[in-house]
C-alpha cells in the first residue's frame, strides 16, 4: 500500500520517523526517531543542568542563552534542521515509493552525524582557539623538558672555610679564640660580642650591633661569603641591607667587611651562653663534573621500574597458566561442570582486566603500603587477566592435527603434550608474554604517581615541584626505555612468529 | 590381517558416520576407500587405530580385538600402524627432523624423549627414513619451510619411522596438485610392494584408484556399498564411479577437481 506523501510528511511533523514508518522504512524511521530523541533527551538534559535554579523552561531557556549560547544555537538549529529534514525525507520516500525506487537519500543521516558530531564537541568544551593562545605558557616547561640535561650535571667545587665566634650577648664573656693554624685561613671578628638585629611592633627589622670580621691567608681576588651559624648551629647565610654578605679578597688573599649581626629569634626559654659562629667561605669550580642528584635519582627509579615490570610480568605468567586452562574453551567444553568454571573465569578475568592497573595500584596500595611492591601486585593482577586470556586463547588456537598425529604414533599422553602440544604454544605463549612485560613496563612508568613506585612517583614529584629540567630527564628515560623495549619485544615476537 | 567385522560409530552429537561396515583387509593389499566427504572414510580410518572409539563392532588386528583394548593397552596397536593425513599434521614450527623422529616415540622411552633424548639408533633411523623420502638435505630446516608435496613426504617418513605392517593414508593428496598426488602415491607403492607394507587409503578420484589400488571398498552415508578387485577396477565405468560417488564425480584428469570436495 502506498500512502499519499502529505499524510508520511504530516506524520513525521508529528514525530520524526514516522513518517519513515508508514513508507515502510521501519528501520530509518526508527534510526530516526531514536536518534532525534538522544538529541533532543541531551539538549534538555544541558539546558536544565545549566540553569538548575530556574523553574520555568523560559527561563531555563534564557539563562542558558546568557551562559552557553553557542550550545543552544547551534544544537538547538541542528535539532530544527533534523525535523525538517526528516518531514522532507518522508515526503521524498512517498514519492520514490511511488516510482518504485526503494533508495532513500542518505542526506538526513549526515545531518543527524554532524548533529552529534556538535553536541559532542559543545559538552567537551573544545576550543581549539587555546593551542594557539596558550602556546607561548607551554614553551617554558615544555623546552626544559625537552632537553633537560643542564640539570643532569652537578659542577664540583672547592670550599675554603675559615670560622670564629661571637657571643650573641652583650653583658656576658666573649668564649676564647681559637688559634689559627699557621697557612690556614682565619679570620676575626670585632666586637667580639653584641646583640642581634630584631623585629619592632612594626614588624621593622632593627639592626644589631655592627661587626667587622676580617680575613686572611684566602685566595686573593675571589669571592668570600659570609655564614653564620647560631647557637644551635644552624647555618644560613646573614643578609646586610637586603643583601647577602660577601666582598672579594685583596692580591695578599685578605679581606674585611662590615654589617650587622644578624635577626635570629632566640625563644625565651633558651638558657646558657648564646655562642654562634662567623663563617668566611671562598667556592671554588673544579672543572669537574658529576651526575646531579635528580640524573642519580632517575636512573635508580627507572632500573626499579624495569624490574618492576619484569617482576609483575613473572608472577602474572605463573598464575596466569593454570587460569588460562580453565578458561579455554576446548579444554573446558567437556561437561556441563567443566564449561560453567570456562564462563566463570572468563566473566571474573574480563571483570579484571576492564579496571586499569591504575585503580588496581590505587587499591594495592591500601593493601600493601606504598612502594614498588604495590605496583608489582597491581600490574600482576592485571598482568593475570590478560595474559589468562592471551594464553587462553593460544590454547583454543591449537591446531588438533599434530596431536592426532603423535596420537597415532602410539605416544603416550605425555609424550603427546610435549611433541605436539608445547611446539605450538610455546611461540603465541612467548610473544604474549614479551608484549605483556612491554605493557608492564610502560605502566609501571606511571604507576608511581598513585604511590606505587617506580619512576612515576618521581616524575609527578618534579611536575608538581615545577622542577621541568628534572621531569624532562624523567621523561627521556622513560621514552629512551620504553622505545628500546618496544624495538626488542617486536624483535623477538616477529623470531617466535 | 585387519578384520572389520560390523563396525558402527555414532557421534556424541548422534552423526551416524558408520553403519554396519564389514570387510577384510589382506596382508600386502593397495586397499583404497572411496565416498564422498562426509561418507565415513576418515571416520573409518581412525577407527583402526582407535584415534575414535567405535560404537560396536570389532576389530580384529592380526586376531587381537582393537575395540577391547585398555588405553594403555593402544601403544603396541598403534605403534604397528603408521597414519599420515590429508594436511600432513606435522608440527609447523619442529624441524623436519624431529617431526620424523616422533614417529618412533611409540618405542622409544618415555622418560627420555620427554627431554628430546632419542637413542642413536633412532636417529640413523629417521636419518634412513628420510633419505628414502628424499629430503635428507632438509632435516634442520623448520617443516612449515617445506611444500606441500615436501610435508607430506614428512607425513611418510614419520609413518616409517614406526616399522609399520599397514599404513593408514587419510586423503594423502586432497591437498596436493596431479602430479605431486601421483609422487606421493608412487612412494606409497613402493612400500607396498617392495616393503610389503599393507596400505589402507582413502581417494577421491577414479584415475588414482585406478591406478594404485589393489582392492577397493565404496562407502555411502557411512554403508559400504561397494567391493572390487583389481579387474573390477580396471573394468569400472564412469557410470559405476559415479554410483557411488553422486552425479557430480569427475576425472582428475578433465582438470576440474569437482568429486566431493576434499574434507
Amino acid at each position: 500500500m502506498i500512502i499519499p506523501a502529505p499524510i508520511t510528511a504530516l506524520a513525521s511533523f508529528i514525530l520524526p520517523g514516522l513518517g519513515q514508518c508508514l513508507n515502510g522504512k521501519f528501520r530509518r524511521g526508527a534510526t530516526l526517531f531514536f536518534s532525534f530523541s538522544t538529541a533532543l533527551g541531551l539538549f534538555l538534559w544541558r539546558v536544565a543542568t545549566t540553569a538548575h535554579r530556574e523553574i520555568l523552561w523560559s527561563g531555563r531557556f534564557a539563562k542558558t542563552f546568557q551562559l552557553e549560547g553557542g550550545f543552544l544555537i547551534v544544537v538547538g538549529l541542528g535539532l530544527i534542521a533534523v525535523w525538517l529534514l526528516g518531514i522532507w525525507d518522508a515526503w521524498k520516500l512517498a514519492h520514490l515509493n511511488k516510482e518504485g525506487k526503494r533508495q532513500g537519500s542518505p542526506w538526513l543521516f549526515v545531518l543527524v552525524l554532524t548533529l552529534f558530531f556538535s553536541i559532542g564537541w559543545q559538552i567537551s568544551e573544545i576550543d581549539l582557539r587555546k593551542l594557539g593562545s596558550e602556546a607561548s605558557e607551554a614553551w617554558v616547561p615544555l623546552s626544559k623538558v625537552l632537553w633537560p640535561w643542564e640539570a643532569s650535571y652537578d659542577a664540583v667545587t672547592n670550599t675554603t672555610e675559615a670560622s670564629t665566634t661571637i657571643l650573641a650577648d652583650p653583658n656576658g664573656t666573649p668564649p676564647e679564640i681559637v688559634p689559627a693554624q699557621e697557612g690556614q685561613p682565619s679570620i676575626t671578628v670585632f666586637p667580639r660580642k653584641g646583640v642581634l638585629s630584631s623585629l619592632d611592633e612594626n614588624n621593622d627589622v632593627v639592626p644589631g650591633t655592627l661587626v667587622t670580621v676580617r680575613g686572611k691567608g684566602f685566595f686573593p681576588e675571589e669571592e668570600v661569603q659570609l655564614w653564620w651559624a647560631d647557637a644551635m648551629g644552624n647555618e644560613f647565610r646573614p643578609r646586610y641591607e637586603s643583601q647577602y654578605v660577601t666582598t672579594l679578597t685583596d692580591s695578599a688573599g685578605a679581606f674585611q667587611v662590615k654589617f650587622a649581626m644578624p635577626y635570629r629569634l632566640i625563644p625565651p626559654s633558651a638558657t646558657g651562653p648564646h655562642i654562634h659562629t662567623v663563617m668566611a667561605r671562598q667556592i671554588q669550580d673544579t672543572g669537574e663534573i658529576v651526575a646531579s642528584e635528580p640524573l642519580k635519582l632517575t636512573i635508580n627509579l627507572i632500573i626499579e621500574t624495569i624490574f618492576m615490570g619484569m617482576m609483575a610480568t613473572f608472577f602474572g605468567i605463573i598464575l596466569a597458566i593454570p587460569v588460562s586452562f580453565l578458561a579455554a574453551k576446548n579444554l573446558m567444553s567437556g561437561s556441563r561442570l567443566g564449561i560453567s568454571i570456562y564462563y566463570i573465569t572468563r566473566t571474573i578475568l574480563n571483570i579484571i582486566r576492564s579496571i586499569e592497573p591504575l585503580i588496581w595500584a590505587l587499591i594495592a596500595v591500601v593493601w600493601v603500603g606504598l612502594g614498588p611492591f604495590a605496583g608489582i601486585v597491581a600490574l600482576t593482577i592485571h598482568s593475570v587477566a590478560a595474559l589468562g586470556k592471551l594464553y587462553s586463547e593460544a590454547i583454543e588456537g591449537i591446531d588438533p592435527g599434530p596431536i592426532e598425529a603423535i596420537q597415532a604414533t602410539g605416544a603416550t599422553k605425555l609424550q603427546t603434550i610435549v611433541y605436539a602440544v608445547i611446539p605450538q604454544m610455546i611461540p603465541p605463549f612467548v610473544s604474549f608474554t614479551i608484549y605483556r612485560w612491554d605493557i608492564n613496563v610502560r605502566m609501571s612508568t606511571v604507576i608511581g604517581m598513585v604511590g606505587g613506585g617506580g619512576i612515576g612517583f618521581l616524575l609527578m614529584q618534579y611536575i608538581r615541584l615545577l622542577d621541568y629540567k628534572a621531569a624532562g630527564i624523567a621523561v627521556w628515560f622513560i621514552a629512551v626505555t620504553v622505545s628500546i623495549l618496544d624495538y626488542v619485544s617486536a624483535r623477538i615476537r616477529e623470531r617466535f612468529n | 590381517m585387519l578384520e572389520i567385522k560390523n563396525l558402527s560409530m555414532t557421534y556424541p552429537d548422534g552423526t551416524e558416520a558408520l553403519k554396519d561396515v564389514s570387510f577384510t583387509v589382506e596382508d600386502g593389499e593397495f586397499l583404497v576407500v572411496i565416498g564422498l566427504s562426509g561418507s565415513g572414510k576418515s571416520t573409518l580410518l581412525r577407527c583402526i587405530n582407535r584415534l575414535l572409539d567405535p560404537t560396536s563392532g570389532t576389530i580384529l588386528w592380526n586376531g587381537t580385538d582393537a575395540t577391547s583394548l585398555g588405553h594403555n593397552q593402544l601403544r603396541p596397536l598403534r605403534r604397528e600402524i603408521g597414519m599420515i593425513f590429508q594436511h600432513f599434521n606435522l608440527v609447523k614450527r619442529s624441524s623436519v627432523l624431529t617431526n620424523v623422529l616422533a614417529g618412533r616415540l611409540g618405542y622409544a622411552s618415555p622418560l627420555s624423549t620427554l627431554a628430546g633424548q632419542f637413542s642413536a639408533a633412532d636417529r640413523k633411523k629417521a636419518a634412513e627414513a628420510l633419505e628414502r623420502v628424499g629430503l635428507a638435505p632438509q632435516a634442520r630446516k623448520r617443516a612449515d619451510e617445506l611444500s606441500g608435496g615436501q610435508q607430506q613426504r614428512v607425513g611418510i617418513a614419520r609413518a616409517l619411522m614406526q616399522d609399520p605392517k599397514m599404513i593408514l593414508a587419510d586423503e594423502p593428496v586432497a591437498s596436493l596438485d596431479p602430479v605431486l598426488a601421483h609422487n606421493i602415491l608412487g612412494y606409497l607403492e613402493d612400500l607396498n610392494t617392495e616393503s610389503g607394507i599393507t596400505v589402507l587409503c582413502s581417494l577421491h578420484y577414479l584415475d588414482l584408484v585406478q591406478r594404485y589400488a589393489t582392492r577397493v571398498i565404496g562407502l555411502r552415508d557411512g554403508h559400504l556399498v561397494y567391493e572390487g578387485n583389481r579387474e573390477d577396477i580396471r573394468s569400472m565405468t564412469d557410470a559405476q564411479f559415479k554410483d557411488i560417488y553422486g552425479q557430480n564425480a569427475e576425472r582428475i584428469a578433465t582438470g576440474s577437481i569437482t568429486g566431493g570436495a576434499p574434507s
